[in-house]
């Protein structure tokens, strides 16, 4: 009798990048509020990219429809020269994304740079970099950028980007040392310093990836600040014009438009407002859902 | 029974509120805002000081009040003086107070009080009272006549606006504010309005007490006027009655209450609450005026007013120091459309560039001097054949400068001017569509905007103009210190383009024209070669566009009928005067009487 031994079939190798998205997906579905913000977050990205394209340029204008109010023409009525209010917003959303990412970038590279590094080495690098730190977080932003604002036009995002980026990062500096500060006494930091690996490779490779999460977290906070930092400096009218900001928008619909007094211009004020408020909204449903892919102890839940 | 007692105590509260709100009239309170300032609860009740607790045409009197018209600007409604006199130089004006004239502490105004205000506002120099002798229009002399006459001679360098300076002048108590001028002021001032080191040292004691003066805060107010101040807080100045006001019968209110304000935005919220009586001009856009006109007895008065905006070229720099270029731009802006986008409500469209408010211009070229002048309506036809002849060319449907790189407007305004934002935004826009690369940029504030304009750092930018009624005025804002014509110690003089403050820049003759030296000429000219030089300027700022005139201001108002009655109709000569002018005027009346 020959026994026929049947080939043992095993199960195909998943790879674990794999299922970290299938991870992320079924975070995702758990809560349809999270899909929404993708979704939200996703709609701004598109209208960063393509919104331009998709209206004229210059965009129309129409004499006669001054501060016209909402129709299917124009959903959140025409500015103060008949210019379509929701075609300003969604042209005026490359200057806002990209500013805030620039912010967000930079806030989060140095932050995460001077806390690992001030968190990791303790000591001189320690006392000089958290120096360097509170000065920064002494220095009153607002009024600074007023004053900066007199000298520097920002005409681009991207120089709006670093100047708040550079003003912003404190916080997360001192933050990311803390962890820095725990994460550095556990076994396997421990292990890799017995093992004489070099300073670059326990940051790079061990500290910084168990910080990863924190950071990305961090990040789109950031963007969220920047949105607010530049949209407000724009509507105390301290920036540049461009009518399609949506800062200046604000500023024009309470200042020129009277929309906090009369009807008029209200959706003028309310359509960048709604705008803020659903890119806020999208980047903290995105902000939780991330919360639960990278905390395991959330997702066991 | 306690529950009832606590009811009917409400209910009575909520009447005695509901009468309160209602009939302020019949409580005698008038609530206004003062347009030139904000309320300080911290500064001195002192007319000198810019921040001051006093209010003019309520408890700040001047000796008259100028009539709103289009080119007289000799023309006034009696203040503290009943009646004037002047030669026909202006070298000698003579003023007779009002007989009847009592401070509010009961004491009678006299020559005395008027001599001591023009020693104080020789302290702070400027206008008739300028320290140096060489000023035009300056006073050489102030004579006491008798208790209620006063003499005052003009210096050797006339001006025609001596007459209205001197009758423009605030008085004070001389028993308050005269311990400020030290025993021998009027020796130490005739001997500054001398030459030599002496003359020096005495102009530097005169314009040394300035500060001194500005600062000084009397215990309570003494007013000549209609009103005394009875208290000020941070949200309200309150002045009652001033019983020995001369023209005490004229007055209806028995208070005023002039409140504070931040923005123009609550001056807008205090008119639909229908809280103010009367407001001053305040920008206003029009949805927020048709909300404002539905408030029970709210009406809007219109009327004249010397000011029009322009956009100012930088001729120091390239490519405005071409008036090809700057024709170009005039033909391609549509004014029409730039003031109904930027101030329907507070402008008129300007009829093209004078230099004058239309409303003067009719009256100083007539109808054959408009005629000549180039109307610049919208034609782009001409505009191409202008940057043609500046040696610009067109690729790609945009111009481009001489030398081939591309040509970038960029219209500087400051960003608090909200009108302005607007226009600038409207030609920008209009240019673009021409093919002309335009953009607006903003300054923080109107300081800073003026401080980088005076140092040359704009080409473009939104200027006032036409600051009438006195041709000097008008045209001294564009050939005056900004276009490098400066008046020191009498005598004209030109400062180079791009240099202490010339940031306009022009030529200083065209075809054997010096605009600046005519300009200065109207200071002293009679009325018929005023008109000649009126006719010349305008012609040449027609040709050579220093300016674009965009739109030219309304003056607009607001009044409310519901508790009092007797406003000035649109157009009226007072309408640029306090509403407590209007008052002393005997105006104003109480509703339903």
């Amino acid at each position: 009798m020959t026994v026929t031994q049947a080939p043992q079939v095993l199960p195909a190798p998943v790879s674990p990048r794999r299922n970290f998205w299938r991870g992320v997906a079924r975070v995702l579905r758990r809560k349809p509020s999270r899909m929404a913000g993708v979704a939200i977050v996703g709609l701004f990205a598109f209208l960063g990219v393509a919104g331009p394209l998709l209206y004229p340029n210059p965009l129309p204008r129409d004499d006669n429809a001054l501060y016209a109010a909402p129709s299917w023409a124009h959903p959140f009525g025409t500015d103060f020269e008949g210019t379509d209010v929701l075609a300003l917003v969604v042209t005026g959303t490359r200057y806002v994304l990209l500013a805030g990412l620039a912010t967000a970038v930079i806030t989060v590279a140095l932050g995460t740079t001077i806390g690992l590094l001030a968190g990791f080495h303790r000591g001189r690098w320690d006392t000089v970099l958290m120096r360097l730190t509170d000065l920064q977080l002494t220095i009153p932003g607002l009024p600074l950028l007023l004053v900066l604002s007199t000298v520097w036009k920002f005409t681009s995002p991207i120089e709006m980007g670093v100047v708040l980026g550079v003003l912003g990062w404190g916080g997360i500096a001192r933050a990311v040392r803390s962890q820095t500060l725990s994460l550095r006494e556990r076994g396997f930091i421990e292990a890799a310093r017995g093992l004489g690996l070099p300073t670059r490779h326990i940051i790079g490779r061990e500290l910084l990836p168990s910080m990863a999460p924190y950071i990305a977290m961090n990040m789109l906070i950031a963007v969220t600040g920047a949105i607010y930092a530049q949209v407000g400096l724009f509507f105390l009218g301290v920036l540049p014009f461009d009518a399609n900001n949506w800062g200046v928008m604000l500023n024009l619909a309470v200042f020129g438009g009277g929309a906090l007094t009369s009807a008029a211009a209200l959706p003028y004020l309310l359509a960048p407002l709604l705008a803020i408020l659903l890119l806020t909204l999208g980047i903290v449903l995105v902000v939780d859902a991330m919360d639960e892919i990278f905390n395991p102890r959330l997702r066991e839940e | 029974m306690r529950r009832l007692a606590a009811i009917a105590a409400m209910s009575l509260i909520a009447t005695a509120t509901a009468c309160g709100v209602g009939s302020s009239a019949g409580s005698g309170v008038y609530t206004t805002v003062d347009g030139a300032k904000q309320i300080d609860a911290t500064a001195p009740i002192n007319p000198f000081n810019p921040q001051g607790n006093t209010f003019l045409g309520y408890d700040a009197m001047t000796l008259a009040w100028p009539k709103n018209d289009p080119v007289d600007r000799n023309r006034f409604y009696p203040g503290l003086a009943a009646s004037w006199s002047a030669t026909p130089d202006q070298g000698e004006v003579v003023i007779h107070l009002q007989p009847d004239a009592k401070w509010s502490d009961g004491k009678p105004v006299t020559s005395e009080d008027v001599r001591t205000s023009i020693g104080l506002a020789y302290t702070q120099g400027g206008t008739a009272y300028a320290v140096d002798p060489k000023a035009a229009g300056s006073a050489a002399d102030v004579r006491v006549v008798d208790a209620k006459t006063l003499k005052v001679t003009q210096g050797a360098s006339k001006s025609n606006l001596f007459l209205r300076n001197v009758l423009s002048t605030v008085v004070v108590p001389a028993h308050v504010f005269g311990k400020l001028l030290p025993p021998g002021f009027w020796t130490t001032l005739k001997t500054a309005r001398g030459t030599g080191p002496e003359a020096e040292k005495a102009k530097a004691q005169v314009t040394g007490l300035a500060q001194k003066v500005i600062s000084f805060a009397p215990a309570e107010d003494v007013s000549a006027g209609p009103f005394v101040l009875e208290r000020v807080n941070p949200g309200e100045a309150l002045l009652v009655r001033n019983k020995h006001f001369f023209a005490s019968r004229n007055i209806a209110p028995e208070r005023v209450k002039v409140l504070n304000y931040t923005g123009n935005q609550q001056i807008w919220n205090y008119l639909i609450a229908g809280t103010l009586d009367s407001a001053p001009f305040t920008a206003t856009p029009s949805g927020v005026l048709n909300r404002i006109r539905q408030t029970d007895g709210n009406e809007v008065v219109k009327g004249f007013s010397p000011v029009a905006v322009s956009l100012a070229f930088n001729q120091t720099r390239k490519p405005y120091d071409n008036v090809h270029v700057r024709r170009a731009l005039a033909y391609l802006i549509n004014r029409a459309q730039v003031t109904k986008v930027a101030s329907p409500e507070a402008g008129t469209p300007a009829q093209t560039t004078t230099g004058i408010h239309a409303a003067s211009a009719k009256s100083w070229l007539g109808g054959d001097g408009m005629a000549g002048l180039d109307p610049y309506r919208v034609d782009p036809a001409k505009a191409a054949k202008e940057l043609e002849a500046a040696g610009m060319t067109k690729k790609d449907g945009r111009w481009l400068k001489p030398d081939g790189t591309p040509w970038r407007v960029e219209i500087h305004v400051p960003a608090s001017f909200s009108d302005w934002v607007a226009a600038a935004k409207a030609i920008t826009s209009q240019l673009n569509d021409y093919g002309v690369d335009a953009a607006v940029l903003t300054a923080a504030d109107y300081t800073l905007y003026l401080d980088e304009l005076a140092a040359g750092n704009y080409d473009i930018g939104f200027w006032l103009m036409a600051l009438g009624p006195s041709p000097y005025n008008i045209y001294q804002r564009i050939y005056g210190s900004a276009n490098g014509w400066q008046l020191l110690a009498g005598r004209l003089t030109r400062v180079p383009p791009g240099t202490q403050g010339n940031w306009m820049g022009g030529p200083e003759t065209v075809g054997g024209v010096n605009p600046g030296a005519l300009t200065n000429r109207l200071n002293v000219a009679g009325p018929d070669e005023q008109r000649r030089i009126v006719g010349t300027l305008a012609k040449l700022t027609n040709e050579q566009l220093p300016v674009i005139q965009l739109y030219d201001y309304v003056n607009t108002q607001f009044v409310s009928t519901t508790r009092y009655t007797g406003w000035p109709r649109t157009d009226s000569d007072v309408l640029r005067l306090p509403a407590g002018v209007w008052m002393q005027l005997g105006m104003i009346k109480k509703a339903g009487r």
